[in-house]
């Protein structure tokens, strides 16, 4: 059965994809993103939208394709939402 | 000073000090995450460590400036009920979707009794309240631990046990009032908070950049 994946839990692979498993250094496309989050390009895309206008992720503009980095901002992040990941699974719950 | 009155000083110290850092931790990660589940555990705790302070101030009251021999009961029932809120919070986020009757005339009726009995017996009704709250997140947290192997959900687990056990003798001492049952039960529940900050102090928290007013 598929684990299910709070909206909260879906940004954090996000940001951890563009963090630690980018395919080259001028970041990742939204159809790697896709893969690597396992999600569909309608939701994904809102939430790189949320991400880039909360200034998490950087969008570079590289000859018609857009690919995403992460930001200093979303290291940071990234950094507290996997203190309080570990948080909350001490109480069995996802963040 | 009584074992008794010891226990019970000792016990809404330590469950006031350890909601309240708990309540801190999660209020800190629903700065910085904006996590519903971190913003129901802030409620929890909070919840928590004011029902253990109302308790603890009730009985320093009683001890300093009443002088009356015991604690007054309206205001240890006050201290439960706000306690059993705290449950309730942390049971919902295990995922209780409807604690309470769907339908408008079991609401009405559901709390129109509790105008009708006394504060000791709403004592008892809130402790089993407690008890069922608390054995549920017990089994829970311990669900989850056999999902991902997380030690910290083990002793959480063994927390929140020894907190409905704690309950369960409390509730349980007023059919044998004068034996060790609710001394053992203060000491039970002492046991179940500590067990309950272990994991939780070992959250590194010092690389986190907090928000702007939170120190």
């Amino acid at each position: 059965m598929a684990e299910y994946r709070t909206h909260m839990t879906i940004i954090g692979d996000i940001l951890s994809t563009t963090r630690d498993d980018l395919q080259d250094e001028d970041g990742a496309t939204v159809t790697y993103l896709i893969r690597k989050a396992n999600i569909s390009h309608s939701r994904i895309s809102r939430i790189l939208k949320t991400l880039v206008s909360q200034g998490l992720l950087e969008k570079v503009d590289l000859q018609g394709s857009n690919k995403y980095k992460i930001s200093q901002n979303g290291r940071e992040f990234l950094q507290a939402y996997n203190s309080f990941r570990n948080f909350a699974d001490n109480f069995g719950l996802n963040i | 000073m009584s074992l008794e009155f010891l226990l019970e000083n000792i016990l809404n110290l330590v469950g006031f000090l350890i909601g309240f850092a708990i309540g801190i931790m999660s209020l800190i990660g629903f700065r910085n995450t904006g996590s519903p589940t971190l913003f129901r555990l802030t409620l929890a705790f909070f919840s928590i460590s004011l029902g253990f302070f109302v308790i603890w101030a009730g009985y320093m009251a009683e001890d300093f400036i009443l002088k009356s021999g015991n604690i007054e009961r309206w205001i240890q029932t006050l201290g439960i009920v706000i306690q059993t809120v705290g449950y309730f919070f942390i049971a919902f986020s295990h995922s209780i979707k409807s604690f309470f009757p769907k339908s408008s005339y079991f609401r009405s009726v559901g709390f129109f009794p509790l105008f009708l009995v006394s504060s000791v017996q709403l004592e008892h009704i809130f402790r089993s309240v407690s008890f069922i709250l608390l054995a549920y997140g017990a089994i829970e947290t311990m669900l989850s631990y056999f999902e991902n192997k997380n030690k910290g959900a083990i002793s959480v687990s063994v927390g929140l046990a020894f907190l409905a056990l704690g309950e369960f003798l409390g509730w349980y001492s007023f059919v044998f009032p004068d034996s060790l049952l609710y001394p053992a039960s203060m000491i039970i529940k002492i046991a179940g908070l500590v067990a309950l900050f272990i994991p939780v102090s070992k959250v590194p928290l010092t690389k986190i950049k907090f928000d702007e007013g939170i120190e």
